[in-house]
């Protein structure tokens, strides 16, 4: 009989949502065992955008005096709308965004995650790599008391599970916690590029004056043909990193293949100056689960609770997910903790996982956004008529024709209604609240 | 009792790797560092033996701290016991200098449990100098079996071996006495997926560290790193590229006048007439 594997808790995957989870339960002396399929932390993931640092500070006050892997702050954000030859941007820099520490900072996940998952070691937490875990050890009543991976004699027991696996949900189907797979309208995939250029390059091109300022931007338009979905930038220290995503049918439908939408976005007049003469480091896809509040799996059940990514916590519009992954994770651990005082692991205790939950912002928003995926679908003039319109009226404004203002507003007024009717535009815009505000 | 010795060292990847073109040293920032890819077949080899037999497992390697990773590493793929031989004055070791330390280690640890099998990869993918396996044989005065491919026979009882080894053109079957040496080829053994109890034992592990002299026994400094090392690196370099012959485009001129081309240019040379007449 080999001796027994067991810990107070298992942390399924070192990601956000992970780590944060380990980490909270450590420090309050729990032993953790965090199991994560990669190599190394981040070693699976190709994230590059934002890390929100409200989140962080949540689980770690001190996380800027642990010199934190962060690429560079984002002092200016906003919207950059492409038409097929143009941009207009909509962007905010300085005020909230000059705060320190800043809001939030780019990064390279391969870095960022080591970076988190060391924090949870450095609280006593067990990081136990290049381990997968393919099913759980279910007590006679069905409870979770532990997980199975993929090594020989590689049965781990402990009575909480946190289920931080990401988007590729397999464990929590497992568990019948959701009854399907996540469907491709509910699931964008993003494609991106980091392109490598000297920092000096960088702050140039963006007009940062160093490389303690950077640049998030949320591109629509062109970028995606028109077709739901939406592409970003954002700076890095000596990166630059781009890409767009796009829903799963969307790609199927058209029969789009990612690299050749990519590199058309890179070829785009006002995207080439920015990556030109950079050298290409690093390619690849993640998939993103933007189904939001109506995928959401059961959060939890005797012995296990889903966080992050695998509990589909992503507003899409708002770029937010790794914060949303980071809260949710110390949700479920300090619902373990209870648990572990109270010596009660079953969905009695657990509940207060989700109860947790409706007192944030997360599980508020989740609903408030619930219809924003489907609009995005049944709306695609806000990914092609109306970047194009902004670009042609802005164009216009801004040009000196030698004709009467009143021609060029009708100009305008025409560019418009030739795309769409006055009556339609008012319709899309009441739509676009209603998707955003819940109604 | 099967004891087995595995002599380990810590490489860059070399699958990934770059050398400055300005000063001719490999490029190390963001190469990740590996077991040497022979060594961990050696090491294979090693415990699926004493998971045979019973016995034990011990590792040592000389080099920095950062080696611990590595020893972590071979604990992780079933070694029982990890000693990193660590020293500043260690440091600008060449072979010589590094088969002393090796030699003189092993030979403690072969006193406090005696040694049936040295285990060696047959070089590392870094120096490609497969001269420090050999070298401690030859301090220690034991036989040695290099590119050894298998092992068909541990008789603990009458303390023999049996071992293949790839020569140019054959195999040989070797028996000798232990314990004796081997330098192991890739061959010898798949490096297995490790269990999770010594996955878990290895992440906690702590190896022993035997410096100059906090350890079982005290080093020779004359012996020991750049003082031990007669060998001088002059230069570093890469070798020039040769340079490329003519192309001839099949899309321009076509495949059949590609193909006449080509063959004209090497009659012209002088080349085809030698392969053709060798193939006469």
């Amino acid at each position: 009989m080999n001796k027994h594997i067991g810990f107070d808790a298992i942390v399924v995957g070192a990601g956000l949502a992970g780590s944060a989870a380990a980490l909270v339960m450590a420090r309050e002396g729990l032993n953790v065992a965090l199991v994560e399929r990669g190599q190394k932390p981040g070693s699976k993931n190709y994230f590059g955008g934002a890390i929100y640092t409200h989140a962080i500070a949540e689980v770690l006050p001190d996380f800027m005096e642990r010199k934190p892997k962060f690429e560079r702050p984002v002092t200016e954000a906003g919207f950059w709308f492409l038409a097929e030859d143009g941009l207009t941007k909509m962007v905010t820099q300085g005020g909230k965004l000059n705060a320190e520490p800043a809001d939030a900072y780019t990064a390279l996940r391969a870095d960022f995650d080591l970076w988190w998952a060391a924090q949870a070691q450095a609280a006593g937490a067990l990081l136990i790599p290049k381990t997968t875990v393919v099913d759980f050890i279910r007590a006679a009543g069905g409870a979770v008391v532990g997980v199975m991976t993929d090594r020989p004699e590689g049965e781990i027991y402990a009575p909480v599970v946190i289920i931080s696996e990401g988007v590729n949900n397999l464990l929590t189907q497992k568990l019948g916690l959701i009854d399907h797979d996540l469907e491709p309208a509910h699931q964008a995939l993003a494609f991106k590029q980091v392109i490598s250029l000297p920092a000096k390059e960088i702050n140039a091109r963006f007009g940062l004056p160093d490389a303690n300022h950077g640049v998030a931007a949320s591109v629509l338009g062109d970028v995606s043909l028109g077709l739901p979905g939406m592409g970003f930038i954002y700076t890095n220290k000596k990166t630059i990193s781009v890409g767009l995503g796009v829903m799963l049918d969307t790609l199927a439908e058209y029969q789009l293949r990612p690299y050749e939408v990519l590199q058309r976005y890179l070829e785009h007049p006002a995207i080439a100056p920015l990556v030109a003469g950079g050298q290409l480091l690093e390619y690849g896809g993640h998939l993103i689960p933007e189904g939001g509040w109506h995928d959401m799996p059961q959060l939890y059940t005797d012995g296990a609770m889903v966080v992050g990514d695998a509990a589909t916590m992503v507003n899409a519009l708002h770029w937010e997910g790794t914060n949303m992954a980071i809260i949710s994770g110390k949700l479920a651990a300090e619902t373990a903790l209870e648990a572990h005082q109270q010596s009660d692991f079953s969905v009695r205790t657990l509940a207060g996982y989700e109860a947790r939950l409706k007192e944030g912002f997360i599980l508020k928003d989740m609903k408030q956004y619930r219809r924003f995926s489907r609009f995005l679908e049944t709306h695609p003039e806000f990914m092609g008529t109306y970047p194009a319109f902004l670009n042609d009226a802005l164009g216009g404004f801004f040009s000196a024709y030698g004709k009467p203002k009143r021609q060029l507003f009708t100009e305008i007024y025409q560019s418009l209604t030739g795309r769409r009717s006055l009556f339609q535009a008012a319709g899309d815009m009441l739509s676009m609240g209603r998707a955003v505000l819940g109604w | 009792m099967f004891h087995a010795l595995v002599a380990i060292k810590q490489v860059p990847d070399t699958t990934n790797i770059r050398i400055d073109p300005e000063t001719g040293n490999l490029v190390r920032e963001g190469v990740p560092a590996i077991m040497n890819p022979y060594d961990a077949h050696a090491l294979a080899e090693a415990v699926k033996w004493k998971r045979k037999l019973g016995g034990k497992v011990t590792v040592v390697s000389m080099g920095p701290p950062s080696f611990i990773t590595t020893i972590r590493e071979a604990i992780e793929l079933g070694a029982d016991r990890g000693i990193l031989l660590s020293d500043r004055k260690f440091a600008g070791a060449d072979t010589l200098a590094t088969s002393y330390v090796l030699a003189a280690a092993i030979e403690v640890i072969h006193k406090e449990e005696p040694i049936s099998l040295l285990f060696f990869g047959k070089q590392a993918i870094d120096g490609d100098t497969a001269q420090v396996g050999p070298g401690v044989a030859v301090r220690l005065e034991l036989p040695i079996l290099t590119y050894a491919t298998k092992i068909r026979a541990v008789d603990l009882e009458n303390g023999f071996v049996t071992v293949e080894r790839h020569t140019e053109h054959w195999v040989e079957v070797v028996e000798t006495p232990m314990p004796t040496m081997l330098t192991c080829e890739k061959e010898i053994a798949e490096i297995p997926f490790a269990p999770l109890p010594d996955l878990i034992r290895s992440l906690r592990y702590d190896p022993e560290i035997w410096t100059m002299s906090a350890g079982p026994l005290e080093f020779d400094k004359q012996q020991v790193g750049v003082l031990g090392s007669p060998t001088i690196v002059f230069k570093m370099g890469t070798p020039p590229l040769p340079e490329p012959g003519e192309k001839f485009n099949t899309r321009e001129v076509g495949v059949e006048k590609a193909v006449k081309l080509a063959l004209d240019k090497a009659a012209a040379a002088g080349v085809l007439q030698a392969v053709l007449g060798g193939a006469q």
